[in-house]
C-alpha cells in the first residue's frame, strides 16, 4: 500500500465498529419487521377499529349495517340495568382481588424468603396453580364448592360447623366472593415469585446493616423492605387491577354470571350480548366494549400518573 | 442456499405432484360439516353414516365433519357466517332465528326430499314461505322417574299416567320425607331445565293460545292463571323438590343423580335423555336393570288443556348461503333423511325424529322404554316449540336466571319472579 493510499484511509472518518456490525439497511429493516407489524394490523389494530366502528352502528337484518350515531351508548347509559349490575360486579371484584392478590402475594414471599420450613416444597405448591388453565382451575371449584358432595361443605360438616354450609355458587350473596376466591387462590403464586425475585434483589448490605442495628424483623419490614419495593407493589397492582377489570374466563367456566346476574361482569355481559341474545347486530355489544376500553384506559392513566409521582414505574 | 433457479422447478413439482396426488379426482368436491353433539356416540355414527353412505353413492364426493360442543360452534359460526366463511352444512336448533334473518342459510325448498319429512316438524322451520332447516331430532317434554321408588313410597301412578297438580305436591313432599331428592335437576350449565315443570304446567294452565301469548309478549306473567302456577311451584320449591345442589348441577350430572348417585325419584327431561342414559354403564349411562318409568306432566286443577304437551324439533341441519356446493350439501342432509336411516335414528338413538320413518314395533335392550314413550303420546295435543325458541334477548335472559335458576333454586319469591318476567317480557 502506498503512503498516499494509506493517508487517504487514514483521513476518512469510519464508524466505530460495534454500531456498523449493528446498522441494517432501510429494506432489511422493514422485511424484518413486516411480520410482526402485519400481525398486530390484522389481529390488534384492525378489531379494535372495528369494534369502534360497530359501536355506531347497527346490524339490521341481512347483514345491512346502518349508522345509529350514540344511540347504543345513550340506551347502555340510561336503560340497561344489567349493564350498571355488571360494572358494580367488576369493580367489587377489581378492587378486593386485586388488594388481596398483592397483599397475599407479598405474604407468602415473605414466608419463603424468611425461610419458613419446607420453603421449597411450599414454593412449588403455591405456584403450580398459575399454570393451570382457568378450565380446569373452574371446574375444580366447582366441584369444591358443590353443596352436597363439595369439599367446602364437608369440612365444615367435619369441625361441626354444618350451619354454614352454603351454595357457594348458587346464592348471590356468596357467589361473587366464591369466585373471587378462586381467582385470587390461581393468582397468589404469580404475584408471590415476582415478589420473591424483588425480595432477593433488595441489597443485602442494607438488610445486613438494619440487623447491626438490631432492628427487628417487623420494623425491617416495615421500614425498608416494603418501602423498597414499593415500585413492585406498585407495578404488580396495576397490572393486577387491569386484568381482573377484564375478568371472563372463570367467571364463564363457575357461574355463566349468575345466579340473577350476582356474578355478571363487564366481560360476560358483552359476549352474551354478542352471541347469546339471538343476534348478529355486533353493534350494542361493542358499545360496551367500547366504553368498558375507555373507563380502563381512564384507570391506568390514572394510576401511572399517581405513581409518576412516588416512583418511577418498572414496566 | 434455494435460489429462484432451483426453487421455481421445485414449486413446479410439488404442485404437480399435488394435482397428481394418487387416488383424486378431477371433480373431487370435500363438503365440510360442522356439528354438535361429539359426546352422544350414536348421533356421532348416525351422522358419520350418511356421510359414508354419500361417499359410496357418489365417488368424488368427501364430507368432512367437525365436531363440536354447542358453545364453541355457536362462536365459531357467530364469527365465521359474517366473513363469508363457515361449513356448506351446519348443526342448527329451532331458536337460532338470527341466521334467518342475517341471510346466513340458503332456503332448502327446491334442495330437499321433503317427502321424507314430517310436515309439522318442516313447519317449525318456515319463516316467510321459506324453509331454511331440515329437522332430524324431535322431542317431547317428559318426566323420567324410578318405578321402585315410587312404590316404595306407596304410590300408584293413575291409568292416564298423570298426577293432580295436589297428588304431585303430595308426592314431592313423600319424598323428601322418605329421605328421597324428588327431583333430580340441575340448572349448573344449562339455562332451561329448572324450567321444565313450572313451564309445562303454564302449557296446561293456559293451553296452548294463551301460552303463546305468554312467551310472545302479549299475556301479562300477573294473570291470575300464571300467578297460580307460580305459586304450585313455590309450594314445591319450599317442600324441597330440587336438590341442594340445584343451582351447580350440570345436565349430565343430574342424569347420574337420578339413576345412579344417589338417585332420586323423578327427572324432568326431554326425551333426549336417552342419549345420555342408554349408553354403557362405564361411560355414565343408567344401570343395565334400572326400573325407569315415564310419567305425564302433573295436570293443573282448572287447567285449559291437561292434555297438552311440548314437543319440539331439536338437533337441525341447513346449508350456508355462501357455499359453493349448495347440492352435495343438500345431498348429504339427504342421505340423513331417508326413511331407512329415520328408522335406524329411533332404533339407535332412541329418540323421535322429524324423518318420516315407519316403524311399528321397536326391538333392543330398551325396546319397553320406547313403547312406554310412545304410550305417554297417545291423546297428546302438542304445541311445537319451547320457550327458549319464542322468546329472543331479555327476555331470553330473564327466562335464564329467573325462570329456570332463581325461581325453582328458592332466591325468589312468587312477587319478585312474576315481577322481573313482567317487566322482561310483557310488552303490553
Amino acid at each position: 500500500m502506498t503512503e498516499r493510499a494509506l493517508r487517504q484511509r487514514a483521513a476518512t472518518p469510519s464508524p466505530p465498529l460495534a454500531l456498523d456490525a449493528r446498522r441494517a439497511s432501510r429494506a432489511t429493516l422493514i422485511i424484518l419487521l413486516a411480520p410482526a407489524l402485519l400481525l398486530y394490523a390484522a389481529f390488534m389494530v384492525y378489531p379494535v377499529l372495528r369494534t369502534f366502528w360497530n359501536s355506531v352502528h347497527t346490524i339490521k337484518p341481512n347483514n345491512v349495517p346502518a349508522f345509529v350515531g350514540l344511540d347504543n351508548f345513550r340506551a347502555l347509559l340510561g336503560h340497561d340495568w344489567v349493564f350498571w349490575k355488571a360494572v358494580g360486579n367488576t369493580a367489587i371484584f377489581a378492587i378486593f382481588a386485586t388488594i388481596a392478590d398483592v397483599l397475599g402475594g407479598l405474604l407468602l414471599a415473605l414466608a419463603l424468603f424468611s425461610r419458613v420450613p419446607f420453603a421449597r416444597f411450599l414454593r412449588v405448591v403455591w405456584f403450580t396453580p398459575v399454570l393451570m388453565s382457568y378450565v380446569v382451575v373452574g371446574i375444580i371449584w366447582v366441584w369444591i364448592y358443590d353443596y352436597d358432595w363439595g369439599l367446602a361443605n364437608v369440612i365444615l360438616r367435619a369441625v361441626g360447623l354444618g350451619g354454614f354450609e352454603q351454595s357457594w355458587l348458587g346464592d348471590p350473596r356468596t357467589a361473587l366472593w366464591s369466585v373471587m376466591v378462586t381467582h385470587i387462590w390461581k393468582w397468589l403464586g404469580f404475584n408471590m415469585i415476582i415478589f420473591l425475585a424483588a425480595l432477593y434483589a433488595l441489597p443485602v448490605d442494607v438488610l445486613g446493616a438494619a440487623e447491626l442495628d438490631n432492628c427487628g424483623w417487623f420494623a425491617k419490614l416495615i421500614h425498608i423492605i416494603i418501602p423498597m419495593l414499593k415500585p413492585t407493589i406498585l407495578n404488580l397492582t396495576v397490572l393486577s387491577f387491569v386484568g381482573k377489570m377484564m375478568i371472563f374466563d372463570l367467571v364463564w367456566i363457575m357461574t355463566g354470571g349468575g345466579p340473577l346476574w350476582s356474578t355478571e361482569t363487564v366481560s360476560t355481559y358483552v359476549y352474551k350480548r354478542a352471541f347469546d341474545w339471538n343476534t348478529f347486530d355486533l353493534g350494542y355489544p361493542s358499545a360496551i366494549a367500547v366504553l368498558w376500553f375507555l373507563i380502563i384506559l381512564v384507570f391506568i392513566f390514572a394510576l401511572t400518573q399517581i405513581m409518576r409521582q412516588r416512583e418511577r414505574l418498572e414496566f | 442456499m434455494i435460489t429462484w433457479r432451483l426453487a421455481a422447478p421445485l414449486a413446479f413439482a410439488i404442485g404437480l405432484g399435488w394435482v397428481a396426488a394418487p387416488g383424486a379426482h378431477a371433480d373431487d368436491v370435500t363438503i365440510n360439516v360442522w356439528t354438535h353433539e361429539a359426546d352422544e356416540d350414536a348421533k356421532v355414527a348416525f351422522r358419520e353414516l350418511a356421510a359414508k353412505n354419500l361417499e359410496a353413492a357418489h365417488p368424488g364426493v368427501h364430507v368432512k365433519i367437525t365436531w363440536y360442543e354447542k358453545n364453541p360452534l355457536l362462536a365459531a359460526l357467530k364469527t365465521a357466517l359474517p366473513a363469508g366463511q363457515g361449513p356448506d352444512v351446519l348443526y342448527v336448533e329451532p331458536d337460532w332465528t338470527e341466521y334467518v334473518e342475517a341471510g346466513y342459510l340458503a332456503p332448502l325448498d327446491d334442495l330437499i326430499d321433503w317427502n321424507n319429512i314430517e310436515t309439522w316438524a318442516r313447519a317449525v322451520w318456515m319463516f316467510n314461505g321459506k324453509t331454511y332447516g331440515v329437522p332430524q331430532e324431535a322431542y317431547t317434554n317428559e318426566i323420567y322417574y324410578n318405578k321402585d321408588l315410587l312404590k316404595k313410597l306407596g304410590v300408584e301412578l293413575p291409568a292416564n299416567a298423570q298426577f293432580t297438580q295436589s297428588q304431585f305436591l303430595d308426592l314431592v313432599k313423600k319424598a323428601k320425607a322418605a329421605g328421597i331428592t324428588p327431583i333430580a335437576q340441575g340448572v349448573g350449565d344449562r339455562p332451561f331445565p329448572g324450567a321444565y315443570i313450572l313451564g309445562e304446567a303454564l302449557l296446561r294452565k293456559l293451553g296452548k293460545d294463551d301460552y303463546r301469548k305468554l312467551w310472545t309478549g302479549s299475556l301479562s306473567f300477573e294473570d291470575p292463571r300464571v300467578v297460580d302456577v307460580f305459586k304450585w311451584t313455590k309450594e314445591l320449591v319450599d317442600a324441597g323438590a330440587y336438590p341442594k345442589n340445584f343451582m351447580t348441577l350440570k345436565l349430565g350430572e343430574s342424569h347420574y343423580y337420578f339413576y345412579t348417585k344417589p338417585g332420586a325419584l323423578m327427572l324432568p327431561m326431554g326425551s333426549w335423555y336417552t342419549g345420555r342414559a342408554f349408553v354403557p354403564e362405564d361411560k355414565g349411562g343408567q344401570p343395565k336393570d334400572f326400573p325407569l318409568g315415564v310419567m305425564q306432566y302433573p295436570a293443573m286443577d282448572g287447567g285449559a288443556c291437561n292434555q297438552c304437551k311440548t314437543s319440539a324439533v331439536g338437533a337441525s341441519f341447513a346449508i350456508n348461503s355462501a357455499s359453493k356446493h349448495k347440492d352435495i350439501a343438500a345431498e348429504f342432509i339427504n342421505a340423513m333423511s331417508t326413511p331407512e336411516m329415520g328408522k335406524r335414528w329411533i332404533e339407535t338413538v332412541y329418540l323421535q325424529t322429524g324423518i318420516k320413518a315407519d316403524v311399528k314395533s321397536f326391538s333392543g335392550p330398551y325396546a319397553a322404554y320406547f313403547t312406554e314413550l310412545m304410550e305417554r303420546q297417545k291423546g297428546a295435543d302438542y304445541f311445537i316449540g319451547g320457550p327458549r325458541d319464542l322468546t329472543r334477548g331479555e327476555c331470553k335472559d330473564s327466562f335464564a336466571q329467573v325462570m329456570n335458576s332463581a325461581f325453582p333454586g328458592g332466591l325468589l319469591s312468587v312477587d319478585q319472579a312474576i315481577k322481573m318476567m313482567n317487566t322482561a317480557c310483557f310488552k303490553g
